[in-house]
């Protein structure tokens, strides 16, 4: 337990005592977390309070590191997809799209037409999921305990069509390198087809109940203002700079897959503050409806694994390689280096919520402690992302 | 010993079993509301429909080991808790429950519960501090600016209702209306009516104004430190003054024990259960406010409304003087 | 247009090439030694472009330390390069430019143990202090490889003649062979 900074004592871990080395007089040091109803897993602020008023705010990480590039480097390139389900649980499918699509560019493998609508859709279905989810969680820390009630609802409804192709509900490793483990079957084709119109009958009673409530609408607006310099400065990408004006999606910026066939809107919000993210967000669950759509329409027929697929045992060809694939959270960046031998030789994975949260530092300061708390709930945080 | 106090003493004794009774249905029916608000069955299992749920709570609650955190002050953390759940009981004296149905006789009943409900406050800032913790310490710090800055309105639109009634009495206030709800206190008086229900939510530091125990923000604020009886009577307390407050809502706008054909004890409980109800669904409905929001709602809507709304009343009831006296 | 090559002109560059987008990912990659490498970043601010991550690579000549840079408005990838020695793997910091590298760096040091002089506060982000000296990333010195084994060559656009990492066969430099000076 810390003292008070100007006591001249400072009983803490290092970290702590790092952070009050350059403390205020008088001012109260305070730990938010590692263990915290409303920091979204394991994450610790440190927070320098001048009575409710943040001086200054230090996240620090590391709570969760699992040290998943040393794993890829004694793996096999096929054996570490189950990885890239637990790096984000929110989004899994979207890190495994990154990480497969980053080998396959290396080794030029093409992946089937079938297989690129099965993963679309998949992974779209996967982030209507870690919206809704971010929605529950986001209203329970601003107090209003019912709405994850009817998001986890909504997602059960999900998990339950996903379960069926990948096995999984949560951790997904579905995708293989050149297309995906199993092909969807009739019974998930009509799931996901009585799924869209219920989707689309919630959000109507979600903007009434919620979005609109002045309640909300008083915690959220004007908290946490991003400029899109600062979105620059840090890297940051997804929710939060589009949050900010900034017009940036990964399926537009560098198109892959079968994105550049469907029609769908990015939406943005010249608002900056959670505000702007948070209607971002609700904006991409109907965007994310749409192109669902579309590709239930527009499925080939075919294979949904490359003939001559890689067996677990398959060497990565030289080269390196760099795939973005747009997650829940922003851009989803894979970087894989080999030199032809049994494992890869470098794997660096981009998280977005890394760079989403190292701007929290510098939009907390001088806000009250309860504005901090929506703002961290805005960046849409998954730990286990950016710890690794 | 005189009549009156044993007729003091019987209420005490009645008082003390029934809080814990009313204890244990409100959680019964604040589990069982938030469940189905939230599309879930609520407690179901533990006897029929979940009834035996809040016993089995209770049970729990009493078993657990007590304990104190290392630094904490011995006296004044386990001096908190009993301090927040004693004064309860006497808030419910005063209440008339039917005609004559009245533990205390006194004049100024109201008085009486506005002072004491004062106290809850204390109780709130001794547990912060005796818990040696930065988010009690927090939380306390909040609860006594909120609770303090709640006071004034809930005073205000008390006394235009003691304006209209020309007493502070309770048995009185509830007499001077009618049996049908055209002639309660709430047709006269709307705007103090909705000006008391909000300063008692933030009285009782229940949701939205729920900030003292914001457990999202502070994991649990005040009674952080607190487990097992000690955390048992703070919960117990503010089921406790969630009644009473209700209770004198419904006395000085709601008719009190009037309306037809069923009797007064029936109808005074059926209508504290109704505001009961509606507070319990705020809970579960809306998000928290801020806490800067929170002293805005109070000093600059409350407040000065409810001043307006006395000033108006005082005028009225003066000139209905007038024009009797002519 | 907000091609590296005119973003870079001016600064002392060891390596430039043009890169296949399609088959890796990047647009340009350029090679900088360590003097270069804030004046690079700075430009790269000033024309609108946002820091994706910074890594290093263990490889046979040093730790090649990887910095990706992509635009909002514009598709493409530019990746700069720093080698840093082995023994005295020291880069400057780019976090007065760039705040979002103070964590990236701070993480690289984590894992392989380049030190970012300059940097406000390296200290560990992702291990435990404890383990602040563990460098998990570095590699067995047997098993490092050099780095023209796996980085794309690209299309050279420039290419100071001393350094000689990424030409294939290159044989061993002798610094009088000519070449013309750094700046373009």
């Amino acid at each position: 337990m810390t003292r008070y900074a100007d006591m001249g004592q400072v009983a803490g871990d290092f970290y702590t005592e790092n952070f009050a080395q350059t403390a205020q007089e008088g001012s109260l040091i305070l730990n938010l977390g590692p263990q915290h109803p409303s920091t979204h897993g394991v994450l610790r602020v440190i927070v320098e309070l001048d009575g409710e008023y943040v001086l200054r705010a230090d996240p620090v990480l590391g709570y969760l590191h699992r040290m998943h590039e040393k794993m890829a480097e004694v793996k096999t390139a096929a054996q570490f997809i189950p990885n890239m389900g637990r790096v984000d649980y929110g989004h899994a499918l979207a890190w495994n799209w990154a990480f497969v699509g980053a080998v396959e560019k290396l080794a030029g493998i093409e992946v089937p037409e079938r297989a690129e609508y099965v993963r679309t859709i998949t992974c779209e279905l996967n982030r209507i999921a870690s919206h809704l989810l971010w929605w529950g969680a986001y209203l329970l820390d601003l107090g209003a305990f019912t709405p994850i009630m009817y998001a986890f609802d909504d997602r059960e409804k999900i998990l339950d069509i996903l379960q069926v192709p990948t096995g999984s509900r949560l951790t997904y490793s579905y995708f293989r390198i050149g297309g995906v483990a199993q092909d969807l079957n009739e019974d998930c084709f009509s799931r996901i087809k009585a799924f869209i119109p219920w989707m689309r009958s919630r959000l109507p009673m979600y903007k009434d109940l919620v979005s609109d409530n002045i309640i909300l609408r008083k915690r959220i607006e004007g908290v946490g203002p991003i400029e899109p310099e600062l979105c620059r400065r840090y890297g940051a990408t997804g929710p939060v700079a589009r949050g900010s004006g900034i017009n940036f999606d990964v399926r537009r910026a560098e198109p892959y897959s079968v994105y550049p066939k469907l029609d769908f809107e990015i939406p943005t919000s010249p608002l900056m503050d959670a505000r702007g993210r948070y209607d971002v967000r609700m904006i991409e669950i109907e965007q994310s409806l749409r192109i669902i759509e579309q590709c239930v329409e527009m499925m080939p027929e075919g294979d949904t694994l490359v003939k001559g697929a890689p067996k677990p045992s398959w060497k990565v060809p030289k080269g390196e390689a760099y795939f973005a694939v747009e997650g829940g959270r922003g851009k989803i960046g894979v970087h894989v280096v080999s030199d032809g031998g049994k494992n890869l030789y470098r794997t660096k994975l981009r998280a977005p919520g890394f760079s989403n949260l190292s701007l929290f530092a510098e939009v907390s300061r001088g806000t009250i402690l309860a504005d901090a708390v929506a703002i961290l709930g805005s960046l849409d945080l998954i730990i286990p992302e950016i710890d690794r | 010993m005189p009549a009156e106090l044993i007729r003091i003493l019987i209420g005490l004794v009645a008082v003390a079993l029934s809080v814990g009774l009313i204890g244990l249905v409100m959680v019964w029916v604040e589990r069982k509301v938030a469940g189905h608000v939230q599309r879930r069955p609520g407690p179901y299992e533990v006897g029929p429909y979940g009834l035996l749920q809040p016993l089995a709570d209770a049970l729990k609650l009493v078993g657990k080991q007590l304990f104190m955190p290392d630094n904490a002050d011995p006296i004044l953390f386990w001096l908190a808790p009993v301090l927040s759940f004693l004064p309860v009981l006497l808030l419910f004296l005063p209440l008339p429950l039917g005609d004559g149905l009245y533990t205390m006789d006194i004049n100024l009943g109201l008085l009486l519960i506005l002072a004491f409900s004062g106290l809850a406050v204390l109780s709130l800032l001794l547990g912060g501090w005796a818990s040696n913790n930065k988010y009690g310490l927090l939380g306390a710090a909040r609860a006594v600016a909120q609770s303090v800055a709640y006071e004034i309105p809930l005073l205000l639109s008390v006394l235009a209702v003691a304006f209209v009634s020309g007493s502070l009495d309770l048995a009185t206030v509830v007499k001077e209306q009618g049996t049908w709800p055209w002639n309660w206190n709430i047709m006269t008086q709307p705007l103090a009516f909705l000006i008391y229900i909000v300063s008692a939510l933030g009285e009782t530091n229940r949701a939205p104004f729920d900030l003292p125990e914001a457990e999202s923000e502070l994991t649990a604020g005040f009674h952080t430190e607190y487990s097992g009886m000690g955390f048992g009577l703070f919960f117990l307390a503010e089921y406790a003054n969630m009644v009473v407050v209700c209770s004198v809502a419904t006395v000085l706008f709601l008719g009190g024990w009037h309306g037809p054909v069923l009797p007064g004890p029936v109808w005074f409980v059926l209508k504290v259960s109704l505001l009961m109800l509606l507070l319990v669904f705020f809970r579960w409905t809306y998000p928290r406010v801020r806490f800067d929001q929170l002293l805005n709602i109070n000093w600059k809507w409350l407040m000065p409304l409810a001043v307006a709304n006395l000033m108006l009343t005082a005028f009225f009831v003066k000139l209905a003087q007038y024009a009797v006296v002519k | 247009m907000n091609s590296l090559d005119a973003l870079l002109k001016g600064i002392p560059l060891d390596y430039l090439a043009a890169c296949d987008y399609a088959k890796t990912g990047q647009t340009w990659q350029a090679f900088l030694p360590a003097g270069s490498l804030v004046k690079a970043a700075e430009r790269l601010l000033a024309a609108d472009w946002h820091l994706e991550d910074i890594a290093a690579l263990d490889c046979f000549e040093g730790y090649v330390v990887t910095y990706h840079f992509a635009h909002f408005d514009q598709p493409g990838r530019a990746t700069l390069r720093v080698v840093a020695p082995h023994d005295a793997p020291h880069v400057p910091s780019i976090s007065a430019v760039f705040d979002g590298a103070l964590w990236h760096e701070r993480e690289t040091r984590d894992f392989h143990g380049v030190i970012f002089d300059g940097h406000p506060n390296l200290i560990p982000l992702l291990l435990d202090p404890d383990m602040a000296e563990c460098f998990p990333l570095r590699k067995d010195p047997k098993s490092r490889v050099k780095m023209r084994e796996f980085l794309e060559a690209g299309e050279v656009l420039y290419q100071n003649p001393s350094f000689t990492f990424m030409t294939p066969d290159a044989p061993a430099v002798s610094q009088e062979s000519g070449g013309t000076a750094a700046t373009a």
